[in-house]
């Protein structure tokens, strides 16, 4: 569903102004080297954006993903060292991810838990929980070298990261734009009654969503895991908050319904880029934990003065 | 000066909502002690009378006269500081909170001291006192959420009382009461007078106005009809107070339909303790209207049949081109054929963060989606269909629903239902649009009936159901009471079965 110009220009606007305002500050900024680091390094979280943005347009929201990040690349990495090959392992990871993220969606609508806060708060200690049990504590390690190769690597002198990225957003944007399961899930975060009375099978929808979300984990675990070149347990710790955030400033409302892919791409980036440029200009972790803060509150209070004026309308 | 000073008495009220005239030139006096009812159909005014008296809405014009002397009510709380309360259908409680806490919220007794602990004792004793001048015991340690609806009644009335109220306005208190907690609450208003209280009650039940009220003033379209002694009124009188004579005007119509087959079936249909053996049969091109007072069952029928709502016994069927077509839930309804524009546009039939486009192709047609992807040009075209036979106006289908006026949103949600649909079941089509856009979407039912769809159409508005239907259904308490044909219905006929004045049930 379609969302007016001027509330997809917002998030547009503040990336192109950062980008201006860190190409002056540092003449390290405006490199082919650099923008490709940025991008390399925001693959993961723009990932992890993209599942997080479709269950946040249902008004949703999945806290999990961090967690079954940990928990994929964990029994991706100890079947790949258990010699399976590094595709099937790859493949099977998917699944994992998204077998958890169904299993969030069937707490939501089977028990008809209050609110998808809970069933994922109770998935994210779970699935970090089998983690650490899985690996004992400690990373895995003595992955295939051709896995990293090829994950980590590069196409065309493009990261693959960012290409396996590109791929997913191209992907889902058509399924979010083109398929009726796309604009179910606008319909549904919009207005489920309605949605209801229109005939849209709501649980149904609703579970696919948070497969979808759980899929994306598990991807970002896959690229996650070359990076490292190991299986920590610990992956992923944190990583719904930058998702959600992502999603957050490019322009999704929590009050769901409205969110679009170039949007996400466009938070995952402003966080991405900023970060970089803190480091750049040599400002202290701490520091960009304050700014990031801050540029989260701004976004989410832009967020609330558009519904007002949506309301006011 | 009159020996009597009236407690309360207003003076040439007007409030407007935009085009629409909510009350005009309202006077009206409430004697001290007395128990004043007031009635009229939905949409008379009453709501907006006691809002305005209860600090919740300003008047565009008049004045309110409290002991005599003119009043400003800006607000609720100078409405209660003055003394007078207002205690809705629905009591505004919290569940969480015990019923003493309940009653004294806002003001609770408290100790001397920084901390400000609230002096549970004194608490707890002040809402017994006000429990007490109803002549109630009720448990003031339970949580609210805990104690029936009728207790929650009687815990909002104690809060009025506690407030220092001398006027309490009650509005449809009894609506989701049993007859027995009717009784008792009855007995406790009665208490409540002796003691001094005066009261003003707004209820659709004839009988209980009849065993409480010392005076009634009836209200249509905005304008007081009559004030009289409530001894002084019969039933009769009453019904053709509320409704009114002028409308067999609206009656006109097309002719009867002709024998046409019947395309929906509704045998039995019941839903636990809220609807009861619902049995109706549609013809294509027939227009059957649902009457009913509020909480008669009327819309829960229709979403009962929609499979909306939970079903408890009964079928409903469809005539589809290959033969009749059970139905049981929302998708399968939509599959044979059925449609439902509900009650509550905004809460239940629009997504106002899409367009209106999209809003249209909510409901996909099944030529509008192939292997799970969208033709998008097929919605487009069935959008652009609706818009211009609707005449909706909107920038175009990808204008936000949004932005566009009440009469026109409801439109869209018609909109909807224009392609592959046989039976289309309408609650309150008309509510909050103005009265063009009310006489167009009338026309534009009435083309489609025209054109074999069978409708059925529930309606809190009388004129509305005998503008628009072939037959009328009566309902109340969730049993239909009786059916009318458009030649012998009349509101006042259909007023008295949906009020229970007359038990006998018509063919």
């Amino acid at each position: 569903m379609r969302t007016p110009w001027w509330q997809r220009l917002a998030p547009l606007l503040g990336l192109f102004l950062l980008c201006l305002v860190l190409s002056l500050a540092s003449p390290h900024f405006l490199t082919v080297d650099n923008l490709l680091n940025v991008l390399r390094q925001s693959a993961i979280n723009a990932i992890l954006a993209l599942g997080q943005l479709v269950v946040i347009i249902t008004a949703g929201i999945d806290l999990s993903i961090g967690s079954v990040v940990g928990l994929t690349i964990v029994i991706l990495t100890l079947l790949m060292r258990h010699g399976v090959s590094a595709p099937l392992a790859a493949l099977l990871a998917l699944g994992v991810g998204t077998l958890i993220g169904l299993a969030n969606g069937l707490l939501l609508t089977r028990l008809r838990l209050p609110h998808p806060f809970i069933s994922t708060l109770g998935t994210l200690n779970v699935a970090r929980g089998a983690a650490l049990l899985l690996a004992g504590g400690v990373p895995i390690s003595g992955l295939p070298p051709r896995f990293r190769e090829v994950v980590a690597g590069s196409l065309a002198g493009i990261p693959m990261p960012v290409v396996i990225a590109a791929l997913a957003y191209l992907v889902t944007h058509v399924f979010l734009s083109r398929t009726v399961y796309g604009r179910d899930l606008y319909a549904i975060g919009g207005n489920r009654e309605a949605a209801r009375l229109c005939g849209i099978p709501v649980d149904r929808r609703l579970n696919l969503a948070y497969a979808l979300s759980g899929a994306a984990a598990g991807l970002a675990a896959i690229v996650l895991a070359a990076r490292m070149n190991s299986g920590f347990p610990l992956a992923g710790t944190g990583a719904e908050l930058d998702a959600i955030a992502a999603v957050i400033i490019g322009g999704a409302s929590f009050f769901g319904g409205v969110g679009t892919v170039g949007g996400t791409l466009i938070g995952a980036l402003i966080i991405g880029f900023l970060r970089n440029g803190l480091n750049l200009l040599d400002v202290s972790a701490f520091w960009q934990m304050i700014v990031i803060g801050v540029v989260i509150v701004v976004a989410v209070w832009i967020d609330v003065l558009r519904q007002r004026v949506g309301r006011a309308a | 000066m009159t020996p009597a000073t009236p407690l309360l008495e207003v003076r040439a009220l007007a409030k407007r909502f935009g085009a629409q005239v909510a009350l005009q030139d309202v006077s009206l006096e409430i004697a001290a002690g007395e128990i004043h009812a007031l009635a009229g159909e939905n949409g008379a005014g009453k709501s907006t009378l006691t809002a305005i008296l209860s600090g919740a809405l300003a008047p565009d014009e008049g004045t309110i006269l409290w002991e005599g002397r003119p009043v400003v009510l800006p607000d609720a709380r100078a409405a209660q500081a003055l003394g007078v309360s207002i205690v809705h259908q629905e009591p505004q409680l919290v569940p969480s909170l015990s019923v003493a806490e309940n009653i004294g919220l806002g003001r609770l007794p408290h100790r001397a001291g920084p901390m400000r602990l609230v002096d549970a004792g004194a608490m707890r004793a002040a809402a017994r006192a006000a429990l007490d001048l109803l002549g109630v015991a009720v448990p003031v340690d339970a949580p609210v959420g805990a104690i029936g609806a009728a207790q929650r009644q009687l815990v909002a009335i104690a809060r009025a009382l506690h407030f220092g109220a001398r006027l309490i306005m009650l509005d449809e208190p009894t609506s989701s009461l049993s007859l027995g907690e009717v009784q008792a609450l009855l007995t406790s208003l009665r208490a409540l007078r002796a003691r001094g209280t005066t009261l003003v009650y707004i209820s659709h039940r004839l009988e209980e106005l009849r065993a409480l009220a010392d005076r009634v003033t009836v209200l249509r379209d905005g304008r007081v009809v009559t004030t009289a002694a409530m001894a002084a009124m019969s039933n009769e009188a009453l019904i053709t107070a509320m409704s009114g004579r002028e409308l067999a005007a609206d009656l006109q119509g097309g002719p009867p339909p002709p024998g046409r087959e019947p395309c929906l079936r509704v045998r039995g249909l019941a839903q636990a303790g809220r609807l009861h053996d619902l049995t109706l049969a549609v013809r294509e091109g027939e227009v059957v209207g649902l009457a009913g007072l509020m909480g008669s069952g009327r819309s829960r029928a229709l979403r009962t049949i929609f499979g909306a709502d939970r079903r408890d016994a009964g079928t409903v069927e469809v005539r589809t081109g290959e033969g009749w077509r059970g139905v049981h839930d929302v998708a399968g309804a939509i599959a044979a054929g059925m449609g439902l524009v509900p009650e509550d546009r905004r809460a239940l039939g629009l997504v106002f963060t899409a367009t209106v486009g999209d809003n249209i192709g909510l409901r996909t047609p099944p030529d509008g989606r192939r292997w799970g992807f969208l033709r998008t040009h097929v919605l487009r075209a069935v959008a652009e269909a609706a818009l211009a036979r609707l005449r909706i106006k909107a920038r175009g289908i990808d204008a936000p629903v949004r932005t566009l006026s009440g009469g026109n949103q409801q439109k869209v949600v018609l909109g909807r239902w224009l392609r592959d649909t046989r039976v289309l079941l309408l609650d309150e089509p008309t509510r909050g649009v103005d009265v063009s856009a009310k006489a167009e979407i009338h026309r534009h039912l009435r083309e489609l009936a025209a054109s074999g769809m069978a409708l059925v159409v529930a309606s809190s508005e009388i004129p509305e159901l005998l503008a628009l239907s072939d037959r009328i259904v009566v309902m109340r308490q969730g049993r239909m009471v009786g059916e009318l044909d458009r030649a012998r219905a009349t509101p006042a006929e259909i007023l008295s079965l949906a009020t229970g004045a007359t038990e006998t049930r018509a063919s």
